[in-house]
Order: structure tokens, then sequence, then C-alpha cells
């Protein structure tokens, strides 16, 4: 092979190896203006607002629930989107190698805001910061529900056939 | 009022009761300004602590926290300063560890008296083997703080609940010092500007039902 070849080449298949885990997840980092902006979005759609982050045990355990919408619901408008409560600072190291470990095919974003004391009160007054905890919202029709603490399989599927459009 | 009344009237209040009953499915547990009560529970040397054991106290930082919770290992280092910082000012730290140790492992007992070894923790951490105390505290997550303060009649006012400040990650970017900045005011005997805070924490790990 000639170096002029190899030149070619290599860049090629860096491009395609760095290309092709855009099948697998990305993580949308985004602050609490944007936050609200989803908590608002003014659509006929079903929005399942999870929170969680790699170090919590019963985020972790739950899920797999929330994952089994995205796929019993994906040409629905409903919409799981799992909301990480990890540091930034983590996002490389922790909370993206998770989610391609897991093959999450969820929404996955990263909120990144250090101080909870600013923005909990404005989302959800009733939310003690506990994680995981999980709102379900139709923005359209005037829905709304609020849970803090790990949900089991029934309920979370109870609360979405309560709600779906 | 004529004594025929008598069945009716407590036919109203047991329905008044069962109203109220029913208006109040779960205990929120104490807002500021409450009254908290005392607890009697076993610290890790062995010895049962009470908040009336500290005579001189003029009040306490009651702070739920645990072994597994990395938000509160993060806090670990803090929570040791700020007893150190306010117990000299009346204001010592009293942990309590509401986590359930069949849910949570790490949580056991053993585990906490090794924990508060390895940390050489200065004030006492304790066991709150039935979740009775964190319950009526109203305790959800790990940290959560609650200072209280000693009124002239023994009992235990609730000043703040909350967070202990706006960086749990990094010790050295934090800028808002919540709990200081509450602890500063009552010491100095002012009202608390800002005794509610709030932050993301771990569930407590309750035994199941």
């Amino acid at each position: 092979m000639t170096k002029l070849k190899l030149n070619f080449l290599l860049p090629t298949l860096a491009f395609v190896l760095a290309a092709s885990p855009a099948f697998a997840q990305e993580v949308k980092v985004i602050k609490y203006k944007e936050l609200e902006q989803i908590r608002n979005a003014p659509h006929d759609t079903l929005y399942v607002v999870n929170f969680w982050a790699t170090w919590c045990r019963p985020c972790i355990k739950e899920m797999p629930y929330f994952e089994a919408l995205t796929e019993q619901y994906k040409d629905q408008p409903v919409r799981v989107m799992l909301v990480s409560m990890d540091a930034v600072e983590d996002l490389d190291s922790r909370v993206k190698p998770f989610v391609q470990k897991r093959n999450l095919k969820s929404d996955v974003l990263l909120l990144d805001e250090v101080d909870a004391n600013s923005w909990i009160d404005k989302l959800e007054p009733k939310w003690s910061g506990a994680i995981p905890a999980t709102m379900v919202f139709n923005n359209k029709r005037k829905q709304y529900e609020f849970v803090e603490g790990e949900l089991s399989q029934e309920a979370l599927q109870g609360m979405i056939s309560k709600y779906k459009p | 009022m004529k004594k025929a009344n008598l069945p009716f009237v407590f036919f109203m209040c047991l329905l008044f009761v069962g109203a109220l009953l029913a208006a109040s499915p779960a205990n929120p547990g104490y807002q500021v300004g409450d009254t908290a009560r005392d607890f009697k529970l076993k610290n890790v040397d062995g010895k049962m602590v009470s908040m009336a054991d500290h005579k001189d106290a003029k009040g306490f930082i009651v702070t739920f926290t645990c072994n597994t919770c990395p938000y509160s290992v993060a806090y670990e280092d803090r929570i040791i300063a700020l007893h150190n910082k306010y117990a000299p000012k009346g204001y010592p730290v009293i942990a309590i560890n509401p986590n359930d140790a069949t849910a949570s492992p790490k949580d056991s007992y053993a585990d906490m008296q090794q924990r508060a070894r390895d940390k050489n923790f200065p004030f006492p951490y304790l066991h709150d083997e039935t979740q009775e105390i964190t319950r009526a505290y109203g305790a959800t997550r790990t940290p959560h703080l609650y200072i209280v303060q000693k009124q002239s009649d023994g009992k235990y006012k609730v000043a703040y609940i909350g967070t202990i400040d706006d960086n749990s990650r990094d010790a050295s970017k934090v800028e808002k010092k919540y709990a200081e900045a509450a602890l500063d005011e009552l010491v100095a005997g002012k009202s608390i500007s800002q005794p509610n805070t709030k932050a993301i924490g771990c569930t407590i790990k309750w035994k199941e039902a």
C-alpha cells in the first residue's frame, strides 16, 4: 500500500469509526432553561421525564421500565427523556460509557446546573430533590403527574396508559 | 347541651377525626417553625444518644446521611468542618443514618462503625434502625439537614431544613454556603433569611413494608 493511499484510508477509517457510534445514543447537555422548555412543550405528546444519575441504584433499577416504554410507544406520541443529574465533569468518564454500555434508546440529557436549590422549586415544589423522580405530562391536554421515588413497572405502565394520547 | 345529643356529637367527632386521617395519608414531616422531637438512638460507640444529653448546646445540626450515597460521601468532610466550626458556637452535628440495612447492606451498623472510624467523625453517628425518627422529621434524601434551636422551655424548634451548600461535587467551587449562612444568623440571634433549601440527593432506603 502506498503512503498516499494510507493517508487517505486512515482518516476515512477514523471518520467511519467516529461516525458509526452516531447510531448509539448521544447525551445532550442542557441548562435549566431548556428543561423548562421541555416542561412547557405545547405538543399533544406525552412526555415522560425521568431524573436519574449513574450513581443512583434505584434509578438504574427502574431504567429498563422507561426503556421498555420507548420501544413500546416508538410510533406513538410518547417521548421518554432520561435527565441525568450527574455532574457535567462526569459526562465523558461516566455518563456516556453508561449510556453506551446499556445501549439506551430513550433520549438522554444531562442537566448541567450545579445549584439544585435554584431550580427544583421552579420545576416542581413538591420535589424534595431525591432521585429517582419522574414527571409525566401532556400540556396540550393539561395532564400532569409527578412521582418522587422508585416506580414499579406496573405503576409506570399504569400512568402511561392512563394518559397516552 | 341536652343529653340525647351526646351520641350524635360523638358520631360527628368520629367523622371529623376520620376526615382528618383521610386528608393526611402520609406524614409530611417537619416544616420550619415546628417543634422537633428528641430521640434516643444508638451511636457507633454503642451508647444511646439524645439531644437532651447535650445540656450546653443551643441547638443541633441534625444531619440525615449515610455510608452509601455518593452525595453523602462527597459531603462528609464538609459535615465534619460544619461540626468543628459550629459546635464551639453551641450547634454540634448529630448525624443519623436513616437507611434500612437490609435494603442497603453497606449501611449496616458495623459498616457505620467502620466509616466513623475511617473518617474519625467528631460527632455522633446514630443508627435509626426503626426509621421512626426519619419519618417523624420527614427526611427524604441523604444528606438532609435539620437545624434545630433549643427554646427556653427546652423544646427544639426547627430553624432550617435543607442542604449544606450549592455544589455537592466540588467543595472548592461552592458559592453559597446555605447551612453556614443559616447558622451564622441563628448564632447572631437573627431570623434566618433562607430557611428552606433543596438539593439533589439519594432517596432514603426504606424497609420493605
